[in-house]
């Protein structure tokens, strides 16, 4: 188990969202489990949350998240993961499935 | 969702399927982040829900208690927070006397945390019974290939309704379980044909352990649960007598076979391929139930 909390620079996420929180993904082999929420601290910022069952690639990690938050306006989100050895592509499908949950809601 | 194959879809869907549109409210939900406490112990993820999925809705304007278990999720097993919500959520229907619809997708007691879970399973059925005294209408609904086995195929007995679809198992224990201890000459756990039609939702419909066997879409669960909502019936003696009296029967008729065509045969099943072959509702069409 590896755990590990970072902020990633990040354009502000639109002032209004479909919901406060959005969840993908299920804690199962190989496949994680993305929840985005409002209300993280600094709005330019996203705040992520992981927890993986598989120690050794926090470098595969924060290469992932950095990307994501270049790519999305996720500042002020808040984004905590629970992982059970989901591949990166994976973990970027996901975060876009809840990211748009978040802000077009469900379906 | 709507079309979609109920089998196929997640718990949360499936929630989102039944319930009157925007009506389900979730309770515990996941930004509350209640987790079970061993799991992270052991160096296995947790899950912002723990499996299951609580709340109330409303399925055709009637407000109901609903949940729905997360198969993928260690095997949707109850753990300790999951067989909580589970107790929680029955406690709540006796107590607002509000049916209680329960989507099982679980192989039981969860192993890692297993005496929490076998409490939990217990303290449920006792819920369960509680509603069923005030005459609360409780379904399960199982429609998957994970089923409902171990504590959680008991529990799903203790309710009024099991619907079930032909994806449906039911049992105690699995049959790679069932493999071990009795050997592949007994039971062959790789045969798919005979796992299902000794524990799917043909014969469990068949034999009368399902009350209803359904179409694998949200529309045809949602119309079973409706057409069943407004009835209950309390658990007595003479009740439970009954049923021993029933399992007795059938344990005299059946317990030698080793043929599960034979039981189908027996129950009324004349074309064994064009049985196998049919969907749920024709199937309940073809065979003569139970006499």
């Amino acid at each position: 188990m590896e755990k590990f909390t970072k902020a990633f620079p990040s354009k502000p996420l639109p002032s209004k969202t479909a919901k406060p929180w959005a969840l993908a993904g299920v804690v199962g082999s190989g496949n994680l489990e993305v929840m985005l929420e409002r209300g993280g601290k600094p709005s330019d910022a996203m705040e992520c949350h992981v927890e993986t069952s598989i120690p050794g690639y926090k470098a595969s990690w924060l290469a992932a998240l950095a990307d994501f938050a270049h790519h999305y306006p996720a500042g002020g989100a808040k984004v905590t993961i629970h992982d059970q050895g989901a591949p990166p592509v994976l973990v970027n499908l996901r975060l876009r499935q809840a990211y748009d949950h978040l802000t077009k809601g469900d379906k | 969702m709507s079309g979609a194959l109920f089998h196929e879809q997640t718990a949360r869907q499936r929630i989102a399927a039944l319930a009157d549109a925007g009506s389900f409210v979730e309770l515990l939900p996941p930004p509350e982040r209640i987790t079970s406490p061993y799991l992270a112990q052991l160096g296995i993820p947790v899950s912002f829900d723990d499996g299951l999925v609580i709340g109330h809705a409303k399925i055709g304007g009637k407000k109901i208690y609903l949940a729905a278990q997360v198969g993928q999720f260690v095997g949707g097993a109850v753990g300790e927070i999951h067989g909580a919500k589970l107790t929680g959520l029955f406690k709540a229907a006796a107590r607002d006397k509000l049916p209680c619809v329960l989507i099982i997708e679980s192989g039981g007691v969860r192993l890692h945390e297993g005496s929490a879970g076998e409490i939990a399973i217990a303290e449920t059925m006792r819920a369960i019974f509680e509603c069923r005294a005030l005459k609360v209408p409780t379904i399960a609904v199982i429609a998957t290939d994970i089923g409902a086995y171990g504590g959680i195929g008991i529990l799903s007995t203790c309710c009024d309704f099991r619907i079930m679809t032909e994806h449906g198992r039911l049992g105690i224990s699995g049959p790679i379980v069932i493999e071990k201890w009795m050997g592949k000459k007994a039971y062959d756990s790789a045969n798919r044909a005979l796992v299902w039609k000794t524990s799917g939702g043909k014969t469990k419909y068949l034999l009368g352990d399902a009350d209803a066997l359904v179409h694998d879409t949200s529309e045809a669960v949602r119309d079973g649960i409706a057409k069943l909502l407004a009835k209950s019936s309390a658990v007595s003696l003479a009740s439970v007598k009954a049923r021993q009296k029933d399992l007795e029967k059938r344990l005299k008729r059946f317990g030698a076979t080793e043929d599960p065509d034979a039981v189908w045969k027996s129950m009324g099943v004349r074309n064994i391929e064009a049985a196998s072959l049919a969907s749920g509702p024709e199937f309940a069409a073809l065979a003569k139930r139970g006499k």
